[in-house]
């Protein structure tokens, strides 16, 4: 396949992945908005959402201040922002077109049709009570698409860009959501482990769709040590940095490697996913949950740059820089 | 005027079948349809531009549902004359950069060849595999009268607008499914096999084995990009960008994840001026440098050719009908539009005493601009369009208005008669054929004759019916 077309797919893919996870980051933030707070305790919900977003430098206007419109707005609407859903679903749909052949007429029907109705939005849309309907409405495009991919698409190494794209965009995004847990003030040291606390705990499951799942297999109280082991070493749960790391290695694996550069890519996921399996709960927390975090955000972001340079997405001509900035 | 679904006041037994749905489900359920079909067409993203006509490059061509239609008599005798068209036009072509038998005879003056935009210098000598210039070759036919049509114009660089004729052919059938069941209607579905078969057939001298084919396309910003993927889909080939590829002792490779691989026929969907940076227009980033040199030492063949936009000059065209005598020493099946050279002076002079009857164009224009329509044009007009004429009697053609036919277009309250033309693809390789069809533009406002998309035409679906 040209290297091209597999950039391409990967990033297609990516920023799909990127618009559903700004939707459950927006999700977490209602939800933790949405706990009563008895105390005076500053509300820091949204702020931490803009830095887990990775978009908080662009943001236009007081961050200290930030409220569920101006980050909803920013982090939906803001063409100025490359992360923001609109741009994320523009710039997936751009992708799809420019690799128009290497896609199902059935993938990029969802793409296309799902940019089309995003235009159509409006602050109407994510106010007065509407912004968690359009949040999952965003999630049902990531969805839509997963299920076009998996049944219209050839299993081919078209298909394993595609997946690489997805798993690198959530391993990185689950990472990020965790953090917000970090960022999120409590209104006193005292609370860790408190009432409050444990309610975050739990809306940051329910952004992801896994609270349900999370009770499933561990049958107790969410705890910060089980969502810390479901989110990120958990192979059965679908958005842990485990089960990402899992699906990179097997697709690079599939895509195989014929050149050393390739091979490299290859080895350097397999020891990553390696170093991850013989983890602790116990050893990521207690090294500093954010500071191990801030590492695997990092090590990710390595990789995909090796995985870029292997397939030649950049080619001695680069065609077309994508937006990075998360 | 000769109205297509009529014979004196009868319909015509192709259109009966028209008629009859008409008849039993009524104007309303076509607009209907209409509605569904133009969802479909935004959903799947086709869009479409007609070459150089710019313009919105995500625009929707309007299209209409009632199609236009062709007994298979009709058809035989459009097929084999836009078969003996592109077969005269081929050795045309490979005649004037080689041997130039027709300028010796006196038939064709040089000083027409040579004073070409399109004409390519670097192609003298050349002859290119099969002696194919154009492999895809867009005919443009108009209609008078039964069984009576005229070439209006031909299109030897790059015709487009294949890609409607295929996605509206596969709209039609979903949603008159019961139109077609009965196989009446001939299908255009092996377009796709047919031009991977000749460009397969035209592989050059130093492929060995089954040639690998390419689709080059300027990128996702072009008009026809939409036409491009088709095209590559259709035929299961890659559709490559210049940067995609590189030439190396005299082949080209595209960049693919599993390393470099030889390209050996390239469809290209560039303009000659950007093909080669080393060759024509030196600032092109969209071509690949290198590649002409490659083509002539027969590392890879270019479909179409460079250079073979000389037959779509309006002043070569005038010698068309001269070309099927001198090379193929056959009679035209398909007549030209009779037209006077107001580079001549007693054409000249008959043209400027008659220009209220005429239609006159630029010798080098396109798209239907710059053109007089002396009927429908003010006298004002015509006292402004001669002074145009007199400054440079050499860059003007003029033809008689004809009564060019009607179709049964669907409007607001049913049926009404709009003026259409026809483009059929003909396809050279080892063998020249094209499907039963082609693209029919129509002209939707009341009375016009200017069928170009960016001037109010639509498309229908073209139906050739078997015996």
């Amino acid at each position: 396949m040209l290297s091209r077309t597999a950039n391409g797919l990967f990033w297609m893919s990516r920023y799909v992945e990127r618009a559903s996870n700004i939707a459950r980051l927006l999700d977490a933030g209602r939800r933790m908005d949405n706990i009563p707070n008895s105390d005076e305790g500053r509300a820091s919900e949204w702020e931490s959402i803009l830095i887990a977003s990775g978009s908080h430098e662009i943001y236009d206007g007081d961050i200290k201040n930030a409220d569920m419109e101006s980050v909803a707005r920013h982090l939906i609407f803001n063409e100025d922002n490359p992360s923001s859903i609109l741009c994320c679903m523009k710039s997936a749909r751009e992708n799809a077109r420019a690799m128009r052949i290497a896609v199902t007429r059935e993938v990029w029907d969802v793409l296309n049709s799902n940019w089309a109705e995003m235009r159509g939005k409006s602050g109407r849309d994510i106010t007065g009570g509407r912004l968690a309907e359009f949040l999952d409405w965003v999630k049902n495009c990531g969805f839509l698409f997963q299920g076009a991919v998996e049944a219209s698409m050839l299993r081919d190494e078209g298909r394993d860009f595609i997946t690489l794209g997805m798993a690198v965009e959530r391993s990185d995004a689950t990472a990020r959501l965790i953090d917000v847990k970090y960022h999120v003030l409590l209104p006193d040291a005292q609370d860790v482990g408190g009432g409050l606390d444990h309610m975050q705990w739990v809306q940051l499951l329910r952004a992801t769709n896994s609270l349900r799942a999370f009770r499933w297999i561990y049958r107790e109280t969410v705890t910060p040590q089980s969502v810390v082991h479901f989110l990120i070493l958990n192979k059965k749960s679908p958005r842990s940095i485990i089960a990402a790391m899992c699906d990179i290695v097997e697709h690079l694996e599939s895509i195989g490697g014929g050149t050393p550069d390739q091979r490299a890519v290859c080895a350097q996921a397999r020891e990553m996913l390696t170093t991850l399996d013989a983890l602790s709960v116990e050893q990521i927390i207690g090294n500093g949950l954010h500071e191990w975090l801030t590492r695997q955000i990092a090590d990710t972001n390595v990789l995909a740059g090796a995985i870029a340079h292997a397939y030649g997405f950049n080619g001695p001509e680069l065609i077309e820089t994508q937006s990075q900035s998360q | 005027m000769f109205n297509e679904m009529y014979r004196g006041d009868d319909i015509r037994p192709e259109y009966r079948l028209i008629q009859d749905w008409l008849n039993a489900n009524g104007p309303d359920a076509l607009n209907e349809k209409r509605a569904e079909a133009e969802a479909l067409f935004r959903r799947v993203g086709i869009t479409f531009a007609v070459y150089g006509e710019g313009g919105d490059p995500e625009r929707l061509i309007p299209f209409d549902m009632v199609p236009r239609i062709f007994s298979a008599t009709e058809w035989d005798r459009i097929e084999a004359g836009s078969i003996q068209r592109a077969k005269a036009l081929n050795a045309f072509l490979t005649d004037i950069y080689t041997e130039r038998a027709i300028v010796k005879a006196g038939i064709v003056p040089a000083d027409l060849i040579d004073g070409n935009d399109a004409y390519e210098p670097v192609m003298e000598g050349f002859a290119p595999p099969g002696g194919i210039f154009s492999h895809i070759c867009g005919v443009d036919l108009v209609q008078v009268g039964e069984g009576e049509s005229y070439v209006l114009e031909d299109n030897c660089r790059t015709p487009s607008g294949i890609s409607y004729v295929l996605e509206n052919r596969e709209v039609m059938s979903r949603m008159f499914p019961e139109l077609f069941r009965s196989g009446i209607v001939r299908p255009v579905d092996h377009y796709g096999d047919m031009l991977a078969e000749a460009m397969a057939s035209v592989a050059p001298p130093m492929c060995e084995g089954e040639p690998t084919l390419a689709l080059l396309t300027p990128g996702h910003f072009n008009s026809a990009y939409y036409e491009h993927t088709f095209l590559a889909d259709l035929m299961g080939v890659e559709l490559v960008e210049g940067p995609d590829l590189f030439v190396e002792d005299n082949r080209v490779f595209m960049r693919t994840t599993q390393g470099a691989q030889r390209i050996d026929v390239l469809y290209r969907r560039l303009d000659d001026a950007f093909l080669d940076p080393r060759c024509f227009r030196p600032d092109s980033m969209l071509g690949v440098p290198g590649i002409m040199e490659a083509y002539k030492n027969g590392g890879v063949t270019i479909v179409n050719a460079p250079g073979a936009g000389v037959a779509d000059d309006k002043a070569i065209y005038i010698y068309v009908p001269e070309m099927v005598k001198f090379y193929l020493g056959e009679e035209p099946i398909l007549p030209n539009v009779p037209t006077w050279r107001c580079g001549k002076p007693d054409e000249y002079k008959y043209v400027m005493e008659n220009l209220a009857d005429l239609v006159v164009k630029e010798v080098h224009g396109s798209g239907g601009y710059g053109m007089l329509i002396g009927p429908k044009a003010t006298k004002a007009e015509i006292e402004e369009y001669a002074k145009r004429i007199e400054a440079d009697p050499a860059g003007f053609i003029a033809q008689p208005t004809l009564a060019l036919s009607t179709a049964p277009t669907l409007g607001a309250d049913g049926l009404v008669a709009r003026h259409v033309d026809l483009r059929p693809f003909v396809i050279s390789g080892r063998e020249t054929k094209l499907i039963p069809g082609g693209l029919t533009r129509v002209a939707l406002k009341e009375g016009s004759l200017v069928v170009n998309s960016s001037q109010g035409g639509g498309v229908k679906d073209t139906w050739v019916l078997n015996k």
